[in-house]
């Protein structure tokens, strides 16, 4: 409600804003910039496969009267993880990285009721490190087993867990992981990752009518690793 | 710069104006006395006249109202038209500096792509060189594994080289004492049908020793031929 006093003003705003001409060229949006249609290449020293095969190693045991190939993967303060029946009564253990560098490890204990052994590196160096989940691993979880299979370069093989199973027939002491997966002789002793690298077992055999690979869960190994009673030194030859 | 218009208020007009002479009812009359006073004067005019001069005075008032927002508008309107120019040419400023920004915005894409390509093109030659990498390491690692197994093939020649030569020197040798133990026989058949004496206990007991010390030998050459069964068994 306008009152007389407001009237003037009124009527001058509405002449003041008739006068004002309006600009002849229209304002232009920018373009949004999509950014997000470009498909980033992967890039591979942040990616997960080539984290997983830095900390995997391919053991080489030479034995009393064998010669032992195996996989293996590295822990904080030079431990490495392997299959006891790897690197069994050895004279020496040479473990070979991704990359081509070789290294002296020797045999710091091999668990008598697992198929679990524990080397420790001569010189750690700036070997990367795996991490370890000790959350168990889901039904129908997808997994990748990292290895040497045959002894020759490293693979990552993708697979899914189909569950656990009682391991006291395979001489564990706990419950194994089964998992459908890619594997073969010389992925023994390596890690198997979750999607995010971390590791969730140690590959440690293979169910040969079906192919079905069979892991020591992190939980049996981390029990080894913080008392250390079930290792023991291996023997002579 | 943003402007704001210009906010304009009405000039202040007069609240009252002075009329004009009022007219004169007639002549000035003559008298000898005073003259009257002119309050008796106005309450002695009509109300007609009174009216008419109210007319002129309205009248008058809306002419320089009528002429003051005339001028006031006019002003108005020549202010706010440069006011309009003002913001024309800032829209112009801003259309410009808008084009110069999306043609910054457009080499910007531009650079992007280049870096994305050469980015992609660097990965992939980063996934090339690592699986090169790979190759090179499996290469190496078989290599130093075919020199772990000569190391140990070289070994287990070296052992069983020594085992061979034992047995070998000690063939040898019992072959030797077997000459010489035949050459004492024959010596003791000559002397025995020459009639001559012949010392039987002697050549017993050297009989004894040779055929010892080839035992030996023997025995020797069966653990090189062990040795070699268990060393170089597939």
């Amino acid at each position: 409600m306008t009152t007389w006093r407001q009237r003037p003003v009124f009527l001058l705003a509405v002449i003041a804003a008739a006068c004002v001409a309006p600009p002849t060229e229209p304002l232009v949006a920018p373009a949004a910039i999509e950014v997000e249609d470009r498909e980033l290449p992967e890039i591979a020293a942040e990616s997960t496969e080539r984290r997983v095969q830095e900390v995997t190693v391919r053991v080489r045991s030479l034995g009393c009267e064998q010669f032992g190939l195996g996989s293996g993967f590295v822990l904080p303060g030079g431990i490495v993880v392997t299959n006891r029946h790897v690197v069994g009564q050895p004279r020496e253990v040479t473990l070979n990285t991704w990359d081509g560098r070789s290294l002296s490890a020797e045999v710091a204990g091999v668990a008598t009721d697992s198929d679990l052994a524990l080397l420790q590196l001569a010189d750690a160096g700036e070997v990367p490190v795996a991490e370890l989940r000790p959350d168990p691993v889901r039904r129908g979880e997808a997994v990748f087993a990292v290895g040497y299979p045959g002894g020759g370069p490293a693979r990552v093989s993708p697979g899914r867990v189909l569950g656990t199973v009682d391991g006291t027939v395979l001489g564990e002491p706990a419950e194994v992981i089964r998992v459908e997966v890619d594997i073969a002789q010389g992925n023994s002793g390596g890690p198997l990752v979750d999607r995010e690298g971390l590791v969730v077992g140690v590959v440690f055999a293979i169910e040969v009518d079906a192919g079905i690979g069979l892991a020591v869960p992190v939980a049996t190994l981390l029990e080894r690793l913080e008392d250390g009673g079930a290792l023991v030194a291996p023997g002579p030859c | 710069m943003h402007q704001e218009p210009r906010a304009v208020t009405p000039r202040s007009t007069p609240t009252s104006v002075a009329g004009p002479p009022e007219p004169s009812a007639g002549p000035p009359a003559l008298s000898a006395g005073p003259p009257a006073p002119p309050a008796s004067a106005a309450s002695s005019r009509s109300p007609r006249g009174r009216r008419g001069r109210g007319w002129s005075v309205a009248l008058a008032l809306l002419t320089v109202l009528a002429t003051g927002g005339a001028v006031t508008a006019g002003l108005i309107a020549l202010d706010q038209r440069d006011v309009a120019a003002e913001w024309q040419a800032r829209a112009v400023a801003l259309t410009d500096q808008l084009d110069e920004v999306d043609a910054q915005r457009q080499q910007a894409l531009e650079r992007l792509d280049e870096t994305l390509a050469a980015l992609t093109s660097s990965e992939r030659d980063v996934d090339e060189l690592e699986e090169r990498v790979r190759a090179l390491a499996d290469e190496k690692a078989r290599a130093e594994d075919t020199a772990t197994t000569v190391q140990v093939e070289r070994d287990v020649f070296i052992e069983l080289s020594a085992l061979v030569a034992d047995a070998t020197s000690s063939l040898d040798s019992c072959v030797t004492q077997l000459f010489e133990l035949q050459t004492a026989s024959v010596d003791a058949f000559n002397r025995a049908a020459a009639d001559r004496p012949v010392d039987v206990e002697t050549l017993n007991a050297r009989a004894s020793e040779v055929t010892r010390f080839c035992n030996q030998a023997r025995t020797a050459a069966a653990d090189a031929e062990a040795a070699a069964d268990r060393l170089l068994r597939p």
